[in-house]
């Protein structure tokens, strides 16, 4: 039996009348890791998070839990804890209380309950608040009381359902930093949801994008980031330029335009009809090196926001790349292209990706 | 051990006990109505069938007789009073809410929830005292008519009491609360905006009523509709207490026939037209509402 | 429940009007219609009369309910040596009591049920619950005394009782009903994720989030019972019969005074705790408010 795995999904399917929301899902979460699955909304990733704290029924496939097949327990019978989306506090507790039920609802003596509780408030920064009610505190407090409440039971695993999607953008940033740092501090494997791939890449050792029920890729963030698996996955993760053409012999030839030298691809025959993918960093305006692939074309635009500035470069009619360019110190506003201008532009071959 | 693999079968997971947890919350509440409330009124549209012994005790059996006593004219002419009274404590009891409502709502500023609510609370408390303290303010030297006496506007004749005036003041008396909850609802809700608005696209307020505030207040004056039809049309007291023989109801016949005629047959007959009657009443509003939705909808 | 008419939606403006526009729309529907204001102030005077007098000529020296001829307690003092009233108003405190408990614990779990429960049971429940509200008390009356004495049960106190639970069963269901429905599910799984089975979070978590609303419906339903009379009148026995029964009798063949005392004093009764059923949300910080007697 292999006990890495925190939380380990087989064939698991969910299918709400005749619709799936989960299809043939198989999942490996190591233990300590911090997990998250994204994706658009009605992809599946609740859902999931959901079998695995035991609140949805599979209706097909197992769900274990540390090598133990839990799949018929119910949520007070897994070893697992969650924060809801809604936070979903107990408005008639104190904050104190809020904490201490899951550690009373295992017996644990109070003397205990009472330390164990102080230094959650402690972990959380809300000492000082334990006698208040929920209701008295602000949002990120309460998202703090509801990380508090399941840490304190010491689960295997700490399910989190888009806890930081009601709070507003700066003290969401503050968050993602908060909980990565507990994450560490704890050493709980964390499973995140989130529809927010920024959230995702910062905070995440492994990710698995998720789409109509299905899994897309999972992996490191820079395996996702940088080796798409798929279209999908390439357009969901940041901005990429996506283009469609037909693969012959380590050049992609664009439906409309020029062809493209790519990067080393397996088992692809001549003449199959692939997309290209292409990050705006990736493509540099300036100081080419030997062995990229140059290409001329017109700027139509630009968008400049601070430390970035996006050119829209069209290298042939109907086709547009976006570019991306950092505001360094040395390219200053005069150095800047404008628009109207025939530029040459650049990228390793390695960054043009093909995708199935 | 390695993780197998189960095929769709039937397993209880959470979702299904969670079912069957609620179905055990409904089970005791619906039992309890089925078996004292339902299975009574099916009793009652049974003994319609019934017939009397000799000593007027109730006998089950398939006799029509009961059903067509109900033609016969001493009822009809119950049935069409109750249907009258009722109606018309319909319509007076909207003539008042409509004004008192909109004051309310409209112009009750801070007030209106106060206001409201000393609407509401004497009308939720004790029924019969209250028409019975309305009895003695309707009677021949009670306060009403000696004040309508000293300003003129009645004589030494003019009486309330033991008139069919006096049993419909009664119902309104009782019922006219469930006109002003809806109508106070619906124009609560009512946007003071809108009626300014009316104001420039209609001009005149009395348009504007017409126009807006009316037609955004149908649906509440429907439902006070039914909510006073219904019981105005089952009451007894106020025509025992501010009726004479000649204003009973069909509530004061079926009391009747329960307790001083003994004949329950007869009485679970009227019971039934009774309950027919309303129903119609019932089917009517939901058709209406259905097609207001519908319009709104569209 | 109230649909706005196309006219009316059409004029509707931008929802995010300036703050000194809406002042001034207000000042100008603030100017008051004296005949509204006056139609509305006589409606009051007449509400209020019949208690008014009620109340004024339980405390007459004399008999007489058209003249008042002196301030005096005779009447309540009538009232407490009243074996017969006073062993009444035991039994419809009994009768009240035993019926409020009993429809709120059926109510609340039936609301409960009806919300969360999707079987087919759940809509028959449903539909079942509303008939009491859409029949005449008299109808429930006749039928259950029919039941009653067809089942061979002797019409008493506690065929009254089983009467009252059936009618206030769906007071309860439909107060409870929308309460429970604004909850949010997800407590309730909290509650589970932190080790309490399915009955430890209805009990711990949702009944005292519903406590308010609970408690205040437990009131009205108090109140409900304690005054009703038509249920009770078909379904008592003989001896003892509850207040409103014995009241009821009284008006009908001849005026006592004692009446009027006991009238004042169950209006009194009925008056204080349907407001402190409106009141008890505040107490702990909800919005009180009328849709507990409107249901909707």
């Amino acid at each position: 039996m292999d006990e890495t795995h925190a939380v380990r999904l087989t064939g698991v399917s969910k299918r709400f009348a005749d619709t799936y929301a989960v299809r043939d899902l198989n999942l490996d979460i190591e233990a300590g890791l911090f997990f998250s699955l994204l994706g658009p909304s009605g992809c599946g990733k609740t859902t999931s998070l959901r079998m695995i704290g035991g609140f949805t029924d599979p209706t097909e496939g197992s769900v274990l839990l540390a090598g133990e097949d839990v799949t018929a327990l119910p949520p007070n019978k897994r070893n697992v804890n969650t924060v809801f989306q809604s936070y979903a506090l107990f408005d008639h507790l104190s904050i104190a209380d809020n904490v201490a039920f899951g550690l009373k609802r295992k017996g644990v003596e109070k003397a205990e309950i009472r330390r164990r509780v102080g230094e959650m408030l402690e972990l959380v920064q809300l000492d000082g608040f334990a006698g208040r009610k929920p209701r008295t505190l602000s949002g990120g407090q309460r998202q703090r009381v509801a990380l508090a409440r399941a840490l304190v039971n010491r689960p295997a695993v700490l399910l989190l359902d888009e806890p930081l999607a009601a709070l507003d953008l700066k003290l969401r940033r503050q968050m993602q930093v908060e909980l990565k740092q507990i994450q560490r501090e704890v050493g709980i494997t964390f499973v995140f949801v989130t529809h927010d791939q920024d959230e995702a890449l910062t905070m995440s050792d492994r990710i698995c994008v998720m789409n109509e029920g299905r899994v897309e890729q999972c992996g490191t963030p820079e395996d996702v980031y940088e080796h798409p698996a798929s279209r999908f996955v390439a357009s969901f993760m940041g901005t990429s330029n996506l283009m469609t053409g037909t693969y012959r012999g380590g050049e992609v030839t664009l439906d409309q335009g020029p062809a493209l030298p790519v990067g080393p691809r397996a088992a692809i025959a001549d003449g199959t009809p692939v997309s290209v993918s292409l990050r705006p960093e990736k493509v540099w305006l300036s100081d080419f090196e030997p062995g990229m692939s140059v290409l001329r074309g017109v700027i139509r635009d630009t968008v400049y926001s601070g430390p970035t500035t996006t050119y829209l470069i069209e290298l042939a009619p109907g086709v547009t790349l976006s570019v991306l360019e950092q505001n360094t110190a040395r390219a200053r506003m005069e150095d800047r292209w404008s628009g109207g201008e025939t530029v040459e532009f650049g990228w390793r071959p390695e960054h043009c990706l093909v995708l199935a | 051990m390695a993780p197998t693999r189960h095929p769709s079968r039937p397993r209880r997971g959470p979702d299904a006990t969670g079912t069957r947890m609620w179905t055990w919350f409904m089970l005791p509440g619906t039992l309890w109505m089925t078996g004292f409330l339902i299975a009574s009124l099916v009793l009652v549209a049974v003994l319609t069938l019934g017939t009397t012994d000799e000593l007027g005790n109730p006998r089950f059996g398939f006799d029509l007789s009961s059903i067509r006593a109900l033609a016969d004219p001493a009822y009809t002419e119950v049935l069409a009073r109750s249907l009258g009274y009722a109606l018309l404590t319909c319509v007076i009891c909207l003539l008042i809410a409509y004004p008192v409502a909109y004051t309310i709502a409209l112009h009750g500023g801070r007030w209106k929830h106060a206001l409201i609510a000393a609407i509401v609370v004497p009308f939720f408390a004790n029924y019969l005292v209250r028409m019975y303290g309305w009895s003695v303010v309707l009677s021949d030297d009670g306060p009403l008519l000696r004040a309508l006496r000293a300003v003129g506007l009645a004589d030494g004749d003019t009486k309330i009491l033991n008139t069919g005036v006096g049993v419909i003041a009664g119902l309104v008396y009782g019922f006219v609360v469930f006109m002003i909850i809806p109508l106070y609802a619906a124009l609560e809700r009512l946007d003071v905006s809108l009626i300014e608005a009316g104001r420039d696209l209609y001009g005149g307020p009395v348009r504007t009523f017409l126009h807006v505030t009316l037609p955004a207040t149908r649906q509440g004056a429907a439902a006070g509709l039914v909510l006073v039809f219904l019981p105005a049309m089952g009451d007894f007291v106020s025509a025992q207490l501010m009726g004479g023989p000649d204003q009973i109801m069909i509530g004061n016949l079926i009391q009747d026939k329960f307790f001083q005629g003994q004949n329950w047959p007869l009485g679970s007959a009227l019971t039934m037209l009774l309950m027919l009657v309303l129903l119609v009443g019932m089917l009517g509003y939901l058709r209406r509402t259905r097609k207001d939705e519908a319009e709104a909808r569209r | 429940m109230t649909q706005l008419s196309p006219p009316a939606t059409t004029a509707s403006p931008a929802p995010d009007r300036p703050a000194a526009r809406t002042r001034t729309r207000r000042g100008r529907a603030d100017r008051k219609p004296r005949v509204l204001v006056a139609v509305t102030a006589l409606f009051f005077a007449l509400l209020y009369l019949p208690i008014a007098v009620v109340t004024l000529f339980s405390f007459n020296s004399q008999k007489s309910l058209t003249v008042f001829s002196g301030f005096s307690l005779r009447w309540y003092r009538a009232f407490a040596h009243d074996d017969v009233l006073i062993s009444s108003l035991g039994t419809s405190l009994r009768i009240s009591l035993v019926a409020t408990a009993g429809s709120i614990v059926l109510g609340v779990a039936l609301a409960l049920g009806l919300v969360r429960s999707r079987t087919r049971l759940g809509s028959l429940a449903g539909l079942i619950m509303l008939v009491p509200l859409i029949t005449p008390e008299i109808v429930t009356g006749v039928a259950s005394m029919l039941l009653f004495k067809g089942l061979g049960v002797t019409l008493s106190t506690g065929t009254v009782m089983v009467s009252e639970i059936t009618f206030s069963i769906s007071y309860v269901t439909v107060i409870l009903r929308s309460r429970v429905a604004a909850l949010n599910p997800e407590v309730e799984e909290a509650a589970m994720d932190l080790g309490a089975t399915r009955w430890q979070a209805v009990r711990l978590v949702t009944l005292p989030a519903l406590l308010p609303a609970v408690l205040a419906s437990a009131v009205l339903i108090f109140a409900l019972v304690f005054d009703d009379f038509v249920l009770a009148y078909f379904t008592t026995g003989v001896d003892p019969q509850p207040l409103s029964v014995r009241i009821y009798s009284a008006i009908r063949f001849g005026v006592q005074p004692t009446i009027n005392a006991v009238g004042t004093l169950m209006l009194a009764g009925s008056i204080g705790l349907i407001a402190l059923a409106l009141f008890i949300p505040r107490l702990f910080g909800r919005r009180g408010g009328l849709d507990i007697l409107s249901g909707s």
